[in-house]
């Protein structure tokens, strides 16, 4: 390795590149830190979105220092009311109407910045309040959505309350409409997590890749400890990484998506301390535990029709989908993959296992997150410790050697394993 | 002395070379040759270890998928997700019929199983039955919407004209017809009669394209009653069939195959059971069980009929007719027969009413009617009236006909003069046809009205007098479709729909004759939940003989069989495809013959003898009266008769059927001996069978073991004396593995089995085994967890056979887990050989070293895959999944897991109801359908269990337990009661 290719090679040359290259790979690793936090904050233009020539003409509207725009909005003078058709806004009136709910120019009762609660985009904290997108989806699909009616309907406290003192005008409310059909077009948009560690494994990758190069190759740097560490380093960090990826793979603890209601199982199963099993009744003779139907919820819904996190806005949900006859998709937390068959009933009814061993302490978690990985470990590991209810089901008495052995007080206790819990097609069949 | 068995024809033949051994080259050898051609294979390896390295990372930066979990708005209070439903049903098609259990998962039936409450079928299924269930979910078949001239329209706009036609038919004095298959449902005749009530002109024409009808009218001659007798084979010592396949398709072979196990099993409590003797010219699945079988020409056998006749009534004193000598010992069988007065019963399967007159006669002298002949009770099948259909062709080939209606008939497909039908069909201005799913005749029809699969259906049928049974839908119609009654009701204003009308219909009809409830409402649930209703209802033959008729059916059986030519054919009916009606089903074309082992084809059968006088050879293709048909040889075929089966050769029926085999309904002819082959010739051309078992020869070991009843009944040892020996000299390296709780095993009973595949469809059903095609099947490359190993033993000529059902013998030591590089395979505390295919990479080293060869290789993957276009590449057609297993993933090896996941349900079940598990409640696919009990599964830990007493009966053995392998599953020796 050390002197086989012995090529002569200009001094001067190596002096002059090869630092700079090293620098230059650095600052580029860097740069792609900064650029991948940059377009971090930038995500929050919905990327999924095709936009139209006139959007993309006005994409600028989210800065109000853009000097241009205010001209042209003097231009538009005071729309009367018959210039607002339902579904066909100018690009003006949605702009304006979007200033107004982001609070970037007031309104005539003065300054309130709509965006401050409603968000417009997702966020990674939970909001109770109805996002911007779900109220835009509620307008479109009411003629008679009204929302100078519904911000100051005495029907909910939460409402009266949280809108005391803001009046809005007709026109105000167009234009606010007119933003609510862009906001329909666009979809939700979505919270994308930002790939750090793709970054840093490229990164070394690339000065791994340099490093024998320069080993190898161009012998730039003399010494020889530069190229070791960093290829010491960056095999260690691949190899961290490649475990701890391919043990993920497929694993989702502390997965909590956003789901279609904002629905917290601290409220229920907390505070109001619902047994699990009142709405998930079905996890003691099915495969599934089941997500409760919607005449379930209705059960305590259709009297409870204001949250107090929430106000009506999320339990109208209910109520509209048995209206409209659309179901509510759920996002499911725990995945198993197909190859795994797992019965509720089993654990549950037979198993006497405890909800919370598998889903955590869900009665303290506004939004549900899956707390365990749902690996075969730690499931095998459940089945090898976990004693088994063996003395008082009858279904056991044919586990003669078993009984004896316990008779004779061989053993104390009889675990899943020892029926076969560890067997392959227990689970995978 | 040892019985010989062999298995390819060729190795009974003088000049028979066994074949050449392909040189099989060493994995060093392998190796060398790769690393000379491709020096940088190991570089390449790593380049790719690099690669995906990479990739892995990157993929896993990926977030996973997002998965819905969408509830109901308002759950159903019955219905649980997850949670299989069971709902009583009957399999309903023309003359076929079971009552079944549909298996409904989240609302999608994907499982057919026996009713063992109806009393009539005994809780079996056959193959057509079990794969219904696939036919519900054929999106490339099935008619989706009523169709007029091709074109989507409206039921409403239909209803309109039809009704319109119907009323101006009557003004102008047309004819309008319904064409229908035996109806056995009470209820849609009633129907119809009142639609003919408000359409006079509407004539119902019952026509079957398998008809008994021969049967009725032999009865009405020879009883003056008009009823087919139910068939009693449990009650008979002695059973003579004439062609009649009781076991595999004759009128309902469910039933038969499940009173004829019973007689058949024998067990040192119970050490005798029933002759069986069979004439036919090509082997059925019964000619193969029967104890002897003799196989003669068509027109040979009618001779045997009318001499046997003439000897029974010399002995008994009756009227002789001179008949034809057939050259076989009636005389003997005569006296057989009258020493067996009243435990025998003599069948015969050829639709010719004067040989089912002498049938009938014969059948009286031996004192039938009243013991094995159930003449009370009768079956309600059998009403095609070809007569009636013919007439019906003249008046619409004069164009005096306005409107015709099909329903459940394929006359274009499957009537003999098929283009004289089609020509007068084309003479009539408005056609109907009311199938589920594409046939030629509705391609013809002016208008397509699809009725509903059976499983969506609701119905009332009464196989046979005093059975009733229901039907009831499993799933809501999937596509625009609208049951066949509906339609007529909606004709005749009646102004309800069908279930509403079974209801009154159960009301009006059949709660007054029970008296086991008082109330209508509780009568008709339980009834409903049950699938079956037994009520005191009878439809006797009085067994007084009209003798006249006999005389005049010896001479004209005379005349026939006078013109008899020197080669004749016989067409059979096989247990796949029917008529044709389920050539579309890819589980039962895939299914191999339970003769043949062939599968995705017809052939021509002949004899041995007749190939080497001949010249022929399996593949050939024959010409036979202007037909192409290819050939195979087939050991027993009667010398000089050519068999062909029905039901292939189907033009419009789907992806799975079309242009498979020849349609041999067009070799039927109304000759007064319709038999002859008038020409036949070879055409030098060649065809290949995609075949399940070739090499057949069990190599001097004793995989199949029999004996006879003389010797069982002195040793029930018999056929098993080996055992002792194997069993001496077990000497084992391994521990002996200690089974805690359950011991599972199954245990066959090679006397009861029949062979008739029953099992490989329920198992195909039930573990999501795919369809691989034709080609794959030549490739040996089947997926089907179990098979039925079927091996000859004698004389070619007219050989003995064995069916020996083969699954996964779970073995306690089993070689496939001892060498499987990644521990995919290994035994499970229940003693069950489990596969857990994510862990399975492939190598096929068990495959290698499994002796039995039950273990299969994914090659390909045959889910949403292009190349394997069957159900499992449609999104409707993947309904039929079972979600309880896992679909198999390309690469690895699958096998028979005892089905698994039922013995995990009925575990589950035990444990959170809190009791014992009982014997018998968990049951393998398998065993559940089959109609004859052959295959009994259950806890060997158990000591009261089924399974725990079989396996200590003298019969039980285990195949090649000389390795010492200590296979879980048994069999029990197989015992003929031959005489000598």
């Amino acid at each position: 390795m050390k002197k086989t290719i012995p090529k002569p090679r200009n001094g001067y040359l190596k002096k002059q590149l090869f630092l700079p290259l090293i620098l230059l790979c650095l600052m580029g690793i860097i740069a792609i830190f900064s650029l991948g936090s940059f377009t971090q904050n930038e995500e929050i233009q919905n990327p999924d979105t095709i936009l139209e020539p006139d959007q993309l003409e006005n994409a600028g509207i989210d800065y109000p220092e853009d000097g241009i725009e205010p001209d042209q909005e003097e231009v538009e003078t005071d729309p009367v009311e018959s210039e607002f058709i339902r579904g066909e806004y100018t690009s003006q009136q949605i702009r304006r109407g979007e200033r107004l709910f982001k609070g970037l120019v007031p309104f005539t009762s003065g300054q309130h910045d709509c965006a401050s609660c409603h968000y417009t985009q997702p966020q990674k904290e939970i909001n109770w309040n109805p996002a911007a997108y779900e109220m835009a989806v509620l307008w479109s699909r009411n003629p008679d959505y009204s929302i100078m009616e519904i911000m100051n309907n005495p029907v909910s406290m939460r409402l009266m309350e949280d809108h005391a003192g803001m009046t809005i005008t007709l026109e105000e409310q167009h234009l606010l409409e007119a933003y609510f059909s862009k906001l329909t077009e666009q979809g939700p948009g979505e919270l994308k997590a930002y790939p750090i560690r793709a970054f840093i494994f490229w990164g070394l990758g690339v000065l791994m890749f340099l490093a024998l190069v320069d080993l190898i190759i161009t012998r730039k740097i003399k010494f020889k400890g530069v190229h070791v560490f960093i290829l010491f380093v960056g095999i260690a960090v691949h190899g961290q990484f490649a475990v701890v990826e391919a043990q993920n793979l497929g694993r989702t603890k502390g997965y909590a998506p956003d789901q279609p209601i904002k629905f917290s199982h601290l409220i229920h199963s907390g505070e109001n301390d619902i047994d699990c099993r009142y709405c998930h009744y079905i996890a003691d003779y099915s495969l599934s535990a089941g997500i409760p139907s919607n005449n379930v919820c209705l059960n305590c819904h259709n009297v409870i029709r204001e949250g107090t996190l929430s106000g009506r806005f999320e339990i109208n949900k209910i109520h509209n989908a048995l209206e409209t006859g659309e179901a509510i998709e759920w996002i499911k937390v725990h995945n198993l993959p197909d190859h795994s068959f797992f019965s509720h009933a089993q654990h549950v009814n037979a198993g006497k296992v405890d909800c919370a061993e598998c889903h955590g302490q869900v009665e303290t978690m506004h939004i549900l997150q899956q707390v365990e990985d749902l690996s075969m470990g730690w499931c095998l590991t459940c089945h090898r410790e976990q004693n088994v209810d063996f003395f008082d089901n009858p279904y056991f008495e044919i586990y003669e050697r078993l009984h004896e052995k316990i008779r004779n007080g061989e053993i104390d206790a009889v675990t899943a394993a020892d029926l076969g819990g560890e067997d392959c097609m227990s689970c995978h069949y | 002395m040892e019985k010989k068995y062999w298995q390819s024809i060729e190795e009974t033949r003088a000049d028979y070379k066994p074949p050449a051994e392909e040189k099989e080259s060493s994995m060093i050898e392998i190796l060398a040759n790769e690393a000379n051609e491709k020096s940088s294979s190991r570089r390449d390896f790593l380049k790719w270890c690099g690669i995906s390295f990479f990739s892995a990372t990157v993929i896993s930066a990926c977030e996973n998928p997002v998965k819905k979990a969408i509830p109901y708005l308002h759950q159903p209070e019955t219905l649980v997700p997850g949670k299989a439903h069971w709902y009583a049903s009957s399999f309903v098609d023309g003359n076929r019929f079971c009552s079944v259990l549909v298996k409904s998962r989240d609302g999608r039936p994907i499982k057919i199983e026996g009713n063992d409450l109806c009393k009539f079928t005994g809780g079996g299924t056959n193959a057509i039955t079990q794969a219904s269930v696939l036919s519900l979910y054929d999106d490339g078949a099935r008619y989706k919407y009523p169709m007029k001239n091709g074109e989507k329209t409206s039921w409403e706009r239909a209803d309109q004209e039809i009704k319109d036609t119907l009323r101006e038919a009557e003004e102008n004095g047309k004819k309008c017809y319904l064409v229908t298959p035996t109806l056995l449902s009470q209820s849609t005749v009633e129907l119809i009669n009142n639609l003919q009530v408000k359409y006079p002109s509407l004539e119902l024409i019952t026509w079957d394209a398998l008809d008994y009808n021969s049967i009725r009218k032999a009865h009405q001659q020879s009883f003056a009653t008009a009823a087919i007798p139910d068939y009693r084979f449990d009650k008979a010592d002695l059973i003579v069939s004439f062609s009649a396949d009781f076991l595999g398709t004759w009128l309902s072979p469910v039933s038969f195959a499940h009173r004829y196990a019973q007689t058949r099993r024998v067990s040192e409590e119970k050490p005798h059971m029933s002759r069986h003797i069979h004439f036919e010219a090509g082997m059925s699945v019964t000619g193969s069980n029967a104890d002897e079988r003799i196989a003669v020409k068509p027109s040979t056998e009618l001779d045997i009929i009318m001499e046997l006749y003439n000897e029974m009534a010399a002995i008994t004193g009756n009227q002789v007719i001179s008949s034809p000598s057939a050259g076989y010992d009636t005389k003997a069988l005569a006296e057989e027969i009258l020493a067996n007065k009243g435990k025998t019963l003599v069948v015969c399967g050829h639709d010719n009413l004067q040989a089912q007159i002498l049938i009938n006669a014969i059948n009286h002298m031996a004192e039938a009617y009243g013991n094995t002949l159930d003449n009370r009770k009768t079956l309600n099948m059998g009403h095609g009236d070809k007569e009636a259909f013919a007439q019906m062709i003249k008046e619409m080939e004069t164009g005096n006909t306005e409107l015709v209606m099909f329903y459940k008939t394929n006359p274009v497909y499957n009537h003999p003069e098929a283009e004289h039908f089609k020509a007068a069909l084309a003479n009539v201005p408005l056609s109907i046809s009311f199938a589920t799913a594409k046939d030629e005749t509705a391609n013809m029809c002016t208008y397509i009205l699809p009725d509903n699969h059976y499983l969506e259906s609701w119905g009332e049928f009464m196989p046979v007098w005093g059975t009733h049974t229901f039907m009831q839908p499993a799933m809501h119609p999937i596509f625009n479709t609208r049951q066949f009654q509906s339609s007529l009701l909606a004709w005749a204003e009646m102004n309800t729909d069908y279930h509403t009308y079974i209801k009154q219909y159960a009301e009006r009809v059949l709660f007054p004759k029970q008296n086991e409830y008082t109330d209508y409402q509780q009568f008709w649930v339980n009834s409903l939940q049950a699938g079956v209703l037994e009520i005191d209802e009878i439809m006797a033959i009085n067994p007084v003989l009209q003798r006249q008729a006999i005389s005049d059916a010896v001479v004209q059986l005379k005349r026939q069989t006078a013109q008899a030519a020197e080669v004749q054919f016989s067409v059979t009916e096989n247990v796949k495809v029917s008529d044709g009606a389920y050539a579309n089903n890819p589980w039962l074309q895939e299914l191999p013959d339970p003769i043949t082992k062939i599968s995705w084809d017809n052939f021509a059968a002949v004899s041995p003898r007749f190939a080497q006088e001949n010249n022929l050879y399996d593949g050939d293709i024959i010409r036979i009266n202007g037909m192409d048909i290819p050939m195979i040889i087939q050991p027993g075929q009667a010398y000089n008769t050519i068999s062909v089966a029905l039901g292939y050769g189907r033009e419009n029926a789907g992806k799975a059927g079309e242009n498979v085999g020849v349609n041999a309904f067009r070799l039927i002819n109304d000759k007064p001996f319709s038999w002859n082959v008038e020409n036949w010739e070879k055409t030098g051309k060649k065809y290949e069978f995609a075949r399940s078992q070739t090499h057949h020869s069990m190599e001097g070991r004793h995989i199949v073991r029999e004996s006879i009843l003389e010797k069982y009944q002195t040793n029930p040892k018999a056929g098993n004396e080996i055992r002792d020996y194997h069993l001496k000299h077990m000497v084992t390296l391994y521990p002996e593995k200690e089974y805690k709780g359950h011991h599972w095993a199954l245990m066959v009973d090679l006397n009861a089995c029949n062979g008739c595949s029953t099992c490989v469809i329920a198992c195909q059903a039930e573990n999501n085994t795919p369809v691989v095609g034709k080609q794959e099947v030549k490739n040996r490359r089947i997926m089907h967890w179990m098979r039925i190993d079927r091996y000859y033993t004698g004389d070619i000529d007219n050989p003995g056979v064995v069916h020996q059902p083969l699954m996964c013998q779970h073995c306690d030591h089993a070689p496939c887990e001892n060498v499987c590089p990644v521990a995919a395979t290994n035994h499970s505390h229940e003693g069950i050989n489990q596969m857990a295919y994510n862990r399975c990479v492939g190598t096929k080293y068990c495959i290698n070293n499994c002796p039995y060869k039950v273990r299969r290789f994914n090659w390909f993957r045959y889910a949403m895959n292009e190349r394997f276009n069957f159900n499992m590449n449609s999104e409707l057609g993947r309904m039929v999944l079972n979600p309880d297993v896992t679909v198999r993933e390309r690469g690895v090896v699958e096998k028979c897991s005892f089905c698994i996941q039922r013995i995990q349900d009925g575990k589950l079940k035990a444990k959170n109801e809190r009791r014992k598990l009982k014997d018998g409640e968990i049951s393998p696919a398998c065993a559940q359908a089959c109609p004859s009990n052959a295959l009994v599964f259950g806890d060997l830990n158990d000591p009261h269990s089924r399974v725990a007493k079989l396996i200590k009966d003298p019969r039980n053995y285990h195949l090649l337990e000389e390795l010492h392998i200590l296979p879980t599953v048994g069999y029990l020796t197989k015992i003929r009661n031959k005489k000598g």
